[in-house]
């Protein structure tokens, strides 16, 4: 599966009251395309989904925040991680699509090829539900995805996606119309 | 010098609840006193751009937070203000350390940041005003006020022995 199979196959599994945060470049289109809307689409601040996402959590406890980020992002932001096991705010959770690379500029590699995902999180303290091969076993897609959401703690899902990428139309919404709309959520 | 209790205590009054950022000497009793309080929640980060996240997502999610750095940290966040916060005209309140002015000698490290540090913020167009002791509530009025009403990222510059020793 490539990463926006991924995202689209999760459609029926997320409610409406689900907060979504989602990276720069691909990943927001994804969320923009197949997700309920609205939900944060970044533009720009590459490396920081996992911080607004722990911002928005702390924000909003009796929500549910998920983080959508590929793997440059995630990388980008490493530290961040280790915030987020110093605070491990119940409501939240991680997903990373992890395609190995800069998927949005062209497909360059990142260096995820020699990162062990599992001894990092479990290093830094955050709960993870495993890593999920999508292109060698995509049925177990909605179970794991159905555990990651049931859990009670901050908790990752390290999916390996497909580099080859469907070019999705860029997300027509005005930065300042995304904040509204979703500011709009909470009244 | 500024009682930072009473800083808090104001900032609370005004609607913050979370603060993040980076340390600075500067802001020694500042810290003190967040760790104390349970009007604003301080969430430690490890750079200063990721406290800007954090105060970006905690915005998004409805409530109001601020920034604490030092003017070092000017040259981390450029990312995180001009592609997140002022893109998308979220408002927030960055407390800025100004190191580097004289009689900051022994620290180099600080000297180039500090002669740039007014021209940096003039560059992001970030709207900025020093904090003195006399009239402070005046001054963090003013840049709440200006954050507020124009949905920008406001700073307010702290130099030696207003917030600390
Ligand atoms: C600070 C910064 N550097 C570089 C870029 C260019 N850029 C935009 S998206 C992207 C790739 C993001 O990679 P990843 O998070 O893995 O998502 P993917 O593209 O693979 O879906 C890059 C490098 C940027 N937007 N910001």
């Amino acid at each position: 599966m490539r990463g926006e199979e991924v995202v689209a196959a999760l459609k029926d599994s997320i409610s409406d009251d689900v907060l979504i945060v989602s990276s720069n470049g691909n990943v927001s289109r994804q969320v923009f395309t197949f997700l309920p809307q609205p939900q944060i689409y970044l533009r720009g601040s590459m490396g920081l989904p996992m911080s607004i996402g722990l911002g928005l959590a702390l924000a909003q406890p009796k929500k549910q925040v998920i983080i959508f980020t590929g793997d440059g992002n995630f990388l980008m932001g490493l530290s961040s991680l280790a915030t987020i096991g110093n605070n491990l705010p119940s409501n939240l959770r991680l997903i990373i699509l992890d395609n190995g690379s800069y998927a949005t500029t062209g497909g360059q590699e990142t260096v995820t090829s020699s990162l062990d995902y599992l001894k990092l999180l479990e290093g830094m303290g955050i709960k993870h539900f495993g890593s999920l091969n999508a292109i060698e076993s995509p049925t177990k897609l909605s179970e794991a995805f159905e555990i990651l959401l049931t859990g009670d703690q901050t908790a990752v899902l390290h999916i390996v996606v497909g580099d080859d990428v469907e070019n999705l139309e860029n997300i027509p919404w005005k930065p300042i119309e995304i904040k509204e709309k979703f500011l709009n959520k909470f009244g | 010098m500024i009682d930072s209790a009473e800083l808090i205590s104001y900032l609370h009054g005004h609607g913050f609840t979370l603060a993040s950022g980076v340390p600075c000497s500067y802001f020694k009793e500042l810290f003190i006193e967040l760790e104390k309080s349970d009007k604003i929640n301080y969430v430690s980060a490890t750079r200063e751009d990721e406290a800007v996240g954090i105060s970006c997502g905690y915005y998004l999610g409805g409530k109001q937070s601020f920034v604490i750095m030092q003017n070092s940290g000017l040259a981390t966040i450029g990312d995180a203000l001009t592609s997140l916060a002022q893109l998308y005209q979220i408002p927030l309140l960055l407390f800025v350390s100004y190191r580097g002015l004289e009689p900051d000698t022994d620290f180099p490290e600080h000297s180039i940041m500090g002669d740039v540090t007014e021209e940096i913020l003039n560059a992001y167009n970030v709207p900025y005003e020093i904090l003195y002791e006399q009239d402070w509530q005046d001054t963090i009025n003013r840049a709440i006020e200006e954050m507020i009403t124009n949905n920008e990222v406001v700073c307010i510059l702290v130099e030696k022995g207003v917030l600390s020793e």
